[in-house]
């Protein structure tokens, strides 16, 4: 796993939360599932185009990565489905998250 | 989030294994622009790939509505409520959440509330004696956090429009790409350091030894 590297952006603190009716031991950072593994489809062969047949609206945000000058931008609408991307930018490993 | 070969669970807010053979392992967190408006990006790297994802249809999955906008919305804290809270700033909150490099080894966290950019689009600081140039421009919400240092001292920068700022020697920087574009040392590059947008109470959550800039 050295070589996997991973982006951290910002969050739906989706990994550990307490139900609400378990909030009284919740300092026991114990974790709960509330999905299956894959209820949300990781992204592991990831399609690109060019900015122009993007056909995203300007406003719309995006995460955008740059590493030995290749550039990756990832729509967060679209990320909210998938919430991770394995990718190679740059000749790095990187997971992008969401 | 989990690994495919040891089906470890990972934490997307810390990158430590939490669970699994591989707990306690940890991975590395890049530098990233965590979120900027689509324009913004494509205006600084034109020559940047963007992610589609085809649906069987052969049409691209939803890409101009947000989902979540209910939720951002609310004051609903994470997935199935929450009761904990970190009360030294309301639970939903937006900072940016800084790792600070640790100097003198021991690693500090620190939050940047984006109400301080109101005004101004940078704030200079300097936590565990690390000169830091935080950086939010509220209309792209463009976010970066740079080490200050240039070619061995310290920069002081100054805001001067959206996501352009100039430092104490009169070098002007765009911060989105964090490269000198006028003055004395024009095509130098900042140091980026990682940082994400963030939930205040995720971020007290995972960190709650945190300082707030104030």
């Amino acid at each position: 796993m050295k070589n996997y590297m991973l982006i951290l952006i910002l969050l739906l603190a989706t990994i550990s939360c307490a139900s609400a009716e378990d909030s009284e031991d919740y300092t026991d950072d114990a974790i709960r599932t509330l999905l299956p593994f894959d209820a949300i489809p990781a992204i592991t062969d990831p399609q690109f185009v060019s900015a122009g047949a993007a056909k995203l609206d300007i406003d719309t945000p995006v995460i955008g990565v740059t590493f030995n000058g290749e550039s990756h931008a990832y729509s967060v609408y679209l990320l909210n489905g998938h919430e991770i991307v394995n990718d190679v930018v740059g000749g790095m490993n990187i997971a992008t998250t969401w | 989030m989990y690994d495919h070969q040891t089906r470890s669970l990972w934490s997307h807010i810390t990158g430590e294994a939490i669970q699994g053979p591989l707990t306690g392992r940890q991975l590395k967190p890049l530098a990233s622009m965590p979120q900027i408006a689509w324009k913004t990006w494509q205006l600084n790297y034109p020559e940047t790939q963007v992610l589609s994802v085809p649906t069987r249809d052969g049409r691209r999955e939803g890409i101009s509505q947000d989902v979540y906008a209910d939720y951002h919305a609310s004051q609903r804290a994470g997935v199935s409520g929450m009761e904990y809270t970190d009360n030294r700033l309301p639970n939903k909150s937006l900072v940016i959440g800084v790792q600070v490099p640790a100097k003198d080894g021991n690693t500090q966290f620190r939050a940047y509330p984006l109400t301080h950019f109101t005004e101004t689009a940078v704030i200079n600081d300097t936590p565990n004696d690390v000169p830091l140039l935080i950086f939010h421009d509220k209309k792209s919400f463009a976010t970066a956090v740079f080490n200050r240092n240039v070619a061995g001292d310290a920069r002081t920068f100054s805001h001067q429009d959206r996501h352009f700022v100039e430092d104490n020697t009169g070098t002007r920087w765009n911060l989105v790409t964090g490269e000198a574009v006028s003055g004395k040392d024009e095509g130098a590059r900042l140091e980026r350091l990682p940082a994400i947008n963030i939930y205040w109470f995720a971020w007290a959550r995972y960190h709650p030894e945190t300082s707030i800039y104030r």
